[in-house]
């Protein structure tokens, strides 16, 4: 295989999404620019002069990777699907929020066992219901095999910077608490030192805002 | 030349199918056999190739599949399928009228220059 040839098509190709069919695409243009490379190597050409020829014929990608970008992910069907969700989704979470307010009343009106056990039963409703929201989510991933490279190729850009944030993040409470007990212990000023957990929290975002901005 | 090139560009499916009729293939196959029958006159760019190729297999024209071949080399080879094959006859028969209808549009009745 021709290095340059490689290179030549993975700069074509650079805005090309990370989708199998791009991935495939690319491999079969690749092949045969390979075989017209060696076609006219076979001829009698010099490597510079069949590069340059295989590569003059090649023509403007940029079509062909924007119906790569716009390549539908989800079916007509799927769409269908998905907006029906979300309409239940949000129906159905108004409808459990709307309940976890209402669970308090029981208590107010009836202030005995009853009102706790109806409000109990209240708190029950709505769990299930939001819990029923997420069960019920349509999976995609099962037949678009593009959407799971996707992510794929997302979750392994991000999980480096994840790990070193959350391994930060659990040291710098750990070592919030430790620091607040020495310090309050040491000056016995009980009621100012919580706001050590203020600070910490206020570092804590700024970490994360540093990940975020690397990303 | 680019007046031509044009020309036969409208017609970039039909040529595809029509060299799939035969047997399948693959894109750099396809496209030396257009250059060769056209004694080096004419070749497809890659990119029109590739965008005529996803086009057709979209429609049902022609379906793919890796080839596996020995010495490393993966090609995606394409065949034709029933549908492909009543599109490329409706196809041609349209370029047949088509050409007797520009034929006469541009004939010069026989003018002498």
């Amino acid at each position: 295989m021709n290095e340059k040839l490689r290179a030549y098509i993975d700069a074509q190709f650079q805005d090309a999404p990370a989708t199998r069919a791009a991935v495939e695409l690319k491999e079969e243009i690749l092949q045969n620019l390979t075989d017209k490379y060696n076609d006219l190597l076979a001829e009698g050409k010099n490597e510079e002069a069949a590069f340059n020829i295989a590569i003059a014929s090649v023509g403007d990608f940029s079509e062909l990777i924007k119906e790569l970008k716009k390549d539908p992910a989800m079916t007509k069907e799927q769409e269908e699907q998905y907006a029906a969700y979300k309409k239940r989704k949000a129906l159905l979470t108004s409808i459990a929020i709307g309940l976890y307010i209402l669970c308090a009343l029981p208590i107010i009106l009836l202030n005995n066992a009853v009102g706790v056990t109806l409000m109990f039963v209240l708190v029950a409703a709505s769990t299930g219901v939001l819990i029923y929201i997420f069960m019920t989510k349509p999976d995609f991933a099962k037949n678009d095999p593009s959407m799971v490279e996707d992510f794929k190729a997302w979750r392994e850009t991000s999980s480096d910077h994840r790990r070193a944030y959350k391994s930060i993040s659990s040291a710098l409470w750990c070592l919030v608490v430790v620091i607040y007990f020495v310090v309050s212990f040491a000056t016995r000023a009980w009621h100012v030192t919580w706001i050590i957990f203020l600070v910490a929290a206020a570092i804590n975002s700024v970490v994360r805002a540093v990940f975020d901005l690397k990303k | 030349m680019s007046i031509a090139s044009d020309l036969i560009r409208g017609n970039t499916d039909t040529i595809i199918l029509a060299n799939l009729l035969v047997e399948d293939s693959y894109g750099y196959k396809i496209n030396k056999a257009i250059n060769e029958k056209t004694n080096h006159y004419y070749e497809l760019k890659e990119a029109t190739l590739y965008t005529a190729f996803k086009r057709l297999e979209e429609s049902g024209c022609i379906t793919s599949y890796w080839g596996d071949e020995k010495g490393g080399a993966r090609r995606r080879y394409y065949a034709i399928t029933p549908l492909g094959k009543e599109t490329y006859r409706m196809r041609k028969k349209g370029w047949e009228t088509a050409k007797q209808i520009i034929d006469k549009l541009i004939s010069d009745g026989g003018e002498q220059q």
